[in-house]
């Protein structure tokens, strides 16, 4: 099991480290491109929407971002103290209905949840936990 | 995100090179509200330099197209390499937009 944390703060800014964060943990392990720019759009989608949506004050909260490798499964934890939020409360979008029906919100955690082979969320002692997991093919 | 523009037949060409993240978005979003402002109506989205995108980009694509639906307007997205093809598969973007590998084929779109 190898795993690395780091602590970003709720400013727009922070999307560009984590984003290196993401990057140098593929380098580190050796990831695919591929598997790398799934880390880098997951981490963008769920740490970018607690940024934009997670606080009701404009202090500074700290996000814990955890990545883990162990075996074939690939671990993905993010962190925060926001306000209560179960992102996967909301329901999938409806991809069948025409442009001029599609509502244009919803798509960040449709598309975590696609390219994620599991996610669960907790709320744990006044924190929000978001655990995602991947099977990855390697050896 | 660099953005490089061309006309032809009434068709406006936009190929966009790099990551349509939250800046790249902010660009590519500016630009199209101006084009379609100034009445352009027809536009190919060539996006096989793009090797990023989020839901931001994606809603931005969502948001002009809407737009462009009661003006009789259209955008064919072009060329997206295969991990973007996949992030447009799981987005629904099929049902909404018209996909082709070649800007030729999109150009035959806009007949």
């Amino acid at each position: 099991m190898s795993s690395v944390s780091g602590v970003f703060v709720n400013q727009r800014t922070e999307i560009e480290r984590v984003v290196e964060f993401a990057e140098r943990f593929g380098e580190e392990h050796q990831l695919p491109a591929e598997l790398v720019m799934t880390i880098h759009l997951v981490l963008d989608e769920v740490v970018a929407n607690i940024i934009n949506h997670a606080y009701d004050d404009a202090a500074e909260h700290q996000i814990r971002v955890t990545l883990a490798l162990e075996d074939s499964e690939l671990g993905i934890r993010v962190e925060d103290d926001g306000r209560a939020f179960d992102p996967l409360a909301a329901p999938p979008p409806d991809l069948d209905l025409p442009l001029e029906e599609r509502p244009v919100g919803g798509l960040g955690i449709h598309i975590v949840r696609s390219v994620m082979d599991a996610v669960e969320y907790q709320r744990d002692g006044g924190r929000n936990v978001l655990i995602m997991r991947k099977t990855i093919g390697r050896n | 995100m660099d953005i490089f523009q061309s006309t032809s037949d009434n068709v406006l060409t936009l190929t966009l090179k790099g990551r349509l993240d939250a800046d790249g978005t902010d660009k590519l979003a500016g630009l199209l509200a101006g084009y379609i402002d100034r009445g352009e109506r027809r536009l190919v989205l060539d996006l096989s330099q793009v090797d990023y995108i989020s839901s931001v980009g994606l809603r931005a694509l969502m948001l002009a197209a809407k737009r462009l639906v009661p003006l009789d307007g259209r955008i064919v997205l072009c060329g997206p390499q295969a991990p973007i093809r996949h992030l447009l598969d799981v987005a629904g973007f099929t049902s909404m937009f018209s996909i082709v590998a070649t800007r030729h084929e999109a150009a035959e779109r806009m007949l």
